[in-house]
């Protein structure tokens, strides 16, 4: 029993790191390819849109064999946790591009043409007045993104990389249990979930809330 | 002979198949300052926005300070302007929208001292500084630390000629500055747009409806209809004896919707 648990606890430490490092690499490559997207370059648009509509449209267990099976074929040899991120944080980039893209279509012109007006340049306009007002929409989307991204990490156990559901199998295996171990993860899947959204409804609130409405007054 | 300081010479601008200006000419000389005044759709709009570089042109050429603002040479030719070139013409030119386009998400003060710390490289206390004098010049001072969303209109259209103002353009474009605000907050907007008269000498250009201000504002009044230039004079004598008819059709339009002269 202690034994299982302490086999399911590694899987845990393997899973919370995967999904860390994937959802890192999903915002960076959301932020790119989101903003290549909106590109004035034509070049920059097409290829965020050719990564954006791959990406979507084919299957992340298939990008995930992709990387861990056949890119070793191309000389690029990954240990499953690579490949996993990889996956993962290409496969979710895709869609938080749109989330980018999206959140910053929604700030109106009027916002764009004051940046004119102050001679701010097209950099400047993202960092100090586009891109702030736009991550409080982006917020909650990317927050229901990052909910699925952790669902999703259990497929790296395909590829044998010891997250929470490979050790639970493995308890499975040894034991001949199977409600228990599963019983066990299911119960962290959902903890570490409402752990992830209750992060960011904190995040909205404090962007949300502070930036755009009057300072509550002291 | 002092020069113009804006030259716009005979330039077109059309919106898909709608040209919305014709063949426009414009000299405005440098401590000069223009009403422009005219029915809804003729263009006026529209002018300060090329002026501002937010809209391009398809004919003709624009020189501010002796400078192209649309164009740029390249092997003796004038080419369409990049936005390097749009950028060192900018400096010259603020403007100040009809619905303030403040940045919610910056406090008032923050507002005013974001472009000239970016784009001038102005140290944060000095502009702070500066932007603390606008503040108090535009009689809101004690808003510095406040955002944009506890405003009232009027307010927030004083925060943004303040903003414009720090930037210290040479030549300053207001867009019916006044007709977002309810009756009641035009004149504290107006008071201020009149104190810049009075004690800068700045090139100003004002798109409005309050005639009575075009009044004792401008030097000069230019009254167009469907983008052409239809009569231009002193106010006293376009809103007095105005002598096309359009001209004396529209004033009394405005005169009949209660306005004042
Ligand atoms: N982005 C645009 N696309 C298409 N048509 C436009 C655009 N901007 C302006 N127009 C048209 O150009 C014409 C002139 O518009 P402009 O805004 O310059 O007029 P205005 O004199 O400022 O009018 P108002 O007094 O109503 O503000 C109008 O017919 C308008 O519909
Ligand atoms: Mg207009």
């Amino acid at each position: 029993m202690v034994e299982s648990l302490s086999l399911i606890l590694r899987g845990l430490q393997t899973t919370v790191s995967l999904t860390i490092f994937s959802l890192t690499l999903a915002l960076v490559v959301s932020f790119l390819a989101g903003l290549g997207r909106l590109s004035k370059n034509s070049a920059v648009r097409a290829a965020a849109i050719a990564y954006i509509e791959f990406f979507r449209g084919t299957s992340l267990f298939v990008q995930l064999f992709w990387a861990f099976y056949v890119l070793p074929f191309m000389g690029v040899e990954l240990s499953p946790m690579q490949a996993a991120v990889l996956a993962l944080g290409f496969n979710y980039g895709a869609y938080g591009a749109e989330v980018v893209r999206a959140s910053i279509n929604a700030i109106g012109r009027d916002q764009w043409e004051g940046c004119v007006a102050l001679n701010l340049n097209y950099f400047q306009r993202l960092r100090h007045v586009i891109i702030p007002q736009a991550i409080v929409i982006m917020l909650p989307p990317f927050g229901n993104l990052a909910v699925t991204l952790l669902k999703s990490t259990a497929i790296a156990s395909l590829i044998a990389l010891p997250d929470l559901t490979y050790q639970a199998q493995l308890v499975r295996n040894q034991t001949g249990q199977t409600l228990l171990p599963f019983a066990i993860i299911m119960i962290i899947y959902f903890a570490i979930s409402t752990f992830l959204k209750s992060g960011i409804q904190l995040a909205e609130r404090r962007l949300g809330a502070d930036r755009t409405q009057p300072a509550r007054s002291a | 002979m002092t020069k113009p300081i804006i030259r716009i010479k005979n330039i077109s601008k059309s919106f898909g198949a709608v040209r919305v200006l014709d063949g426009l000419s414009i000299d405005v000389m440098p401590k000069e300052r223009l009403a422009l005044i005219g029915p809804s759709g003729s263009g006026k709009t529209t002018i300060l926005r090329i002026l501002m570089t937010l809209e391009r042109i398809n004919d003709g050429h624009i020189e501010i300070d002796g400078e192209q603002l649309c164009h740029m040479e390249r092997a003796g030719q004038l080419v369409p302007a990049d936005e390097k070139h749009l950028a060192n013409a900018r400096q010259k030119i603020g403007m100040v929208f009809q619905h303030f386009n403040l940045f919610p998400h910056k406090s008032v003060i923050d507002n005013i001292t974001l472009a000239p710390i970016l784009t001038k490289g102005v140290a944060k206390p000095i502009a702070e500084k500066r932007a603390m004098e606008l503040l108090d010049m535009v009689g809101l001072a004690d808003k510095a630390k406040g955002m944009p969303v506890e405003l009232s209109g009027g307010q927030k259209q004083r925060v943004a000629i303040a903003r414009a103002l720090a930037l210290q353009p040479k030549v300053m474009l207001f867009d019916e500055v006044t007709s977002a605000l309810d009756p009641e907050l035009v004149e504290e907007v107006l008071s201020v747009l009149w104190q810049l008269s009075t004690e800068t000498d700045m090139t100003m250009l004002l798109v409005t409806h309050e005639m009575g201000f075009a009044h004792d504002f401008a030097h000069r009044v230019l009254f167009f209809d469907r983008g052409k230039i239809v009569e231009e004079g002193k106010p006293g004598d376009i809103f007095r004896q105005p002598k096309h008819e359009r001209t004396q059709a529209f004033l009394k339009k405005i005169l009949a919707a209660g306005h004042r002269i």
